[in-house]
């Protein structure tokens, strides 16, 4: 109360950890100049869950589901990170039907992910009428989900050495009848971003990145490829069933919003033709094959193409039935600083659809904390670290 | 036996209880449309009346920081205003309760002392989001109030009269000034949404980045008046541009079908685009809105010298 600011002092809009435009808990503190941002910064771990740590306390078999649940939203492509990881490590091949499957429903799940994002961006920018559309369309694609695996977002398809559940005739036939609908809503979608002209004010121009930021900040996924950065995954370095069934890089010059909505609609064409090709092509064999209890003394990577860009795994095993290690790298975290870096010098009401523009997982990258630590200790007791705790949350 | 009227013209018709009814009825009509243009489900018809119920029943929590004087005043100021100036409008179809020469411009004045008292509320906290949102509110009152105001002085031009009674006798007896005029109604039915906030023009209170705008810090009693007058003035409005543009009011029937479906046409418009920026609703009015206004009014005035 009676405050008087100073002229070196700075106005600062903060963003979270509850707000309307969050939805899930992060804090951004931006500073501004009227309505002009002038300066960023960005404090995580709201939502920390100690995931990497609860892994090295359960067997290999069991972490595929815990690391599911890192994402809401891309589940399905964390356990297939991990399993395949896991299987490299054991040596187990599996089988052709059970990799086409893990990938089909990969696919599946981009379709969900890219059409809850663009519905959640149409949202930031006060584009309800979009946002409802395009969650009402995204039902189909949640239906056949559901249909499949019996989860609307934890499908737990993958199993080590395999995947859970077959696909039949049926569901094939409905999984083509869902894909030929949303590939229409698509077309009509992508006419819509890239012709409505409110929308384009919003997006075209907005956040612009270069090549060379993008290649400098190590974004990655479609953040990167809107900005002409090719880096993907299934094409660098095809894992699953990619290597049978190719796909198509999408990129993008521009660089801007509008760009990044452009990539994750052409990518839609590319997943619904992957999807098709799958399902015409569904090689025959074993669903499961057997994978020991004890994984062989070694350590691998594994990198995927999640929605949202490289998901990293690193395991390190011991040769025990649990692993030593397991250190995870979400797409998140690598985009971030683009965010934060190109945001400076943008309107106050571009902040949330930027935000939102590299398609944020909050409590995926809260996975590690950097703690500051006020003596040079480099060991912590229990003791100081739950003190800390409390302290931090307090 | 005239003070008793006036009385009930204040506090029942068509002030006061009239207004309270008909507003939420008019809210329920236009969030459902807009929920069912956005391929939603919509509120219940009793929600705007439990949502008014539950927020005075609340208690009003005063912020640090603030002026107690004004943060109490203000909402009441402002619902006053609307509700003074539905006295001159012609409600429900029927004769305006009170009417003068030059009414027209104290109800635009008063319906501008709605928002101006909205900016204050605003700018009288410490809270950031408040701050933003009332500077928001007042940059796009200077932006859509003399488009909106010329957009009105068009048919009062026409007839010959600044007072909102004959305005409305002059339109009901003569062609629609909606198709002599299109441009003149495009303007006031646009402004009129700037003047509510409504989407596209809600950056005052963009929930996405500055939560509720200048209405931050309010909750309980405060929200509530604010609340109403924001929806009464949405029947005004309506009410003016029907008046104005759409032949005129004179009788209830009439009022229900022209405000009505001007109601249909802005919820089409609400859920039609994205939000506009603050600099580009600024820019929109003034590169366009104005000019548009500016020009029709010119002609107005040319072709009345002419003929």
């Amino acid at each position: 109360m009676n405050h008087k600011p100073s002229a070196d002092e700075k106005f600062i809009i903060p963003i979270g950890p509850q707000h309307p435009a969050l939805k899930e808990p992060g804090h951004f503190e931006f500073s501004v100049d009227g309505e002009i941002v002038t300066g960023a910064t960005v404090r995580l771990g709201y939502a920390h869950r100690g995931i990497e740590k609860a892994t090295e306390e359960r067997s290999w078999q069991q972490n595929a589901y815990i690391l599911e649940r890192i994402c809401g939203i891309c589940s399905h492509i964390h356990a297939t990170a991990y399993t395949i990881g896991v299987e490299r490590l054991a040596g187990v091949t599996i089988s052709p039907r059970a990799n086409t499957i893990r990938t089909l429903v990969a696919e599946l799940e981009r379709v969900h992910s890219h059409m809850l994002w663009w519905g959640v961006a149409a949202h930031e920018g006060g584009f309800d009428t979009l946002f409802m559309y395009t969650w009402r369309d995204r039902e189909t694609i949640m239906d056949i989900l559901e249909n499949l695996s019996g989860n609307r977002v934890n499908y737990s398809a993958n199993l080590l050495g395999g995947v859970k559940f077959d696909i039949d005739q049926k569901q094939v036939d409905m999984i083509r009848k869902g894909i030929d609908f949303l590939e229409e809503r698509t077309h009509y979608y992508y006419q819509v971003i890239t012709t409505d002209e409110t929308f384009l004010g919003r997006t075209e121009n907005i956040g612009t990145m270069t090549r060379e930021q993008a290649e400098s900040l190590g974004s990655v996924g479609p953040t990167a490829r809107a900005s002409g950065v090719e880096r993907d995954i299934r094409v660098n370095a095809p894992y699953a069933a990619y290597t049978d069934f190719l796909i198509k890089m999408i990129t993008d010059t521009a660089g801007d919003l509008k760009a990044r909505f452009v990539v994750r609609l052409k990518e839609l064409f590319e997943s619904y033709r992957l999807i098709r090709e799958m399902l015409d092509n569904l090689p025959e064999g074993e669903l499961v094959v057997r994978v020991p209890r004890r994984i062989p003394e070694g350590e691998t990577i594994s990198r995927v193409e999640a929605p949202r860009g490289e998901l990293f795994y690193y395991l390190a095993s011991k040769g025990g039935d649990k692993p030593e290690r397991i250190k995870v790298r979400t797409p998140t975290l690598p985009n971030w600083s683009s965010v934060l870096s190109v945001i400076v010098g943008h309107k106050l009401a571009d902040v949330p659809m930027m935000l939102v523009g590299i398609d944020p997982c909050f409590s995926c990258n809260d996975r590690m904390i950097t703690l500051q630590r006020k003596d040079n200790s480099d060991v912590w007791t229990w003791a100081k670290l739950r003190q800390y705790g409390i302290d931090y949350y307090k | 036996m005239n003070t008793l009227t006036t009385f009930l013209n204040l506090l029942i018709f068509p002030g006061g209880l009239f207004l309270l009814i008909i507003s939420t009825v008019y809210e329920w009509v236009d969030r459902k449309l807009v929920a069912r243009y956005q391929n939603r489900v919509g509120p219940r018809w009793f929600q705007p009346v439990a949502d008014i119920v539950k927020l005075l029943a609340k208690e009003e929590i005063i912020p640090n920081g603030v002026r107690a004087e004004l943060f109490i005043g203000l909402p009441a100021v402002a619902l006053a205003a609307i509700l003074a100036s539905a006295l001159y409008t012609p409600m429900f179809g029927l004769q305006p309760a009170f009417s003068f020469r030059g009414d027209l411009i104290v109800v635009l004045y008063l319906l501008s002392a709605m928002t101006l008292s909205l900016g204050l509320a605003g700018a009288n906290t410490i809270d950031r989001f408040s701050l933003i949102g009332a500077t928001r509110t007042l940059t796009q009152l200077f932006s859509y109030e003399a488009p909106f105001l010329l957009a009105l002085l068009g048919p009062a031009i026409v007839a010959g009269t600044w007072q909102i009674n004959e305005i409305n006798a002059y339109t009901g007896t003569h062609l629609w000034i909606l198709i002599t005029q299109p441009v003149g109604f495009l303007v006031a039915l646009i402004g009129l949404m700037g003047k509510l906030e409504l989407p596209p023009f809600d950056a005052p209170e963009a929930e996405t980045e500055i939560v509720s705008g200048a209405l931050t810090e309010y909750s309980g009693r405060g929200l509530a008046l604010f609340r109403i007058g924001k929806d009464i003035e949405l029947v005004i409005g309506l009410t003016l541009i029907s008046t104005f543009y759409l032949g005129g009011l004179s009788n209830p029937l009439w009022f229900v079908l022209k405000t009505g479906v001007l109601l249909v046409v802005v919820a089409g418009l609400q859920s039609l685009f994205a939000r506009l920026r603050i600099d580009q609703t600024v820019g929109l009015w003034w590169r366009i809105g104005a000019l548009l206004a500016l020009f029709q009014l010119l002609a107005i005035i040319v072709l009345r010298l002419v003929l």
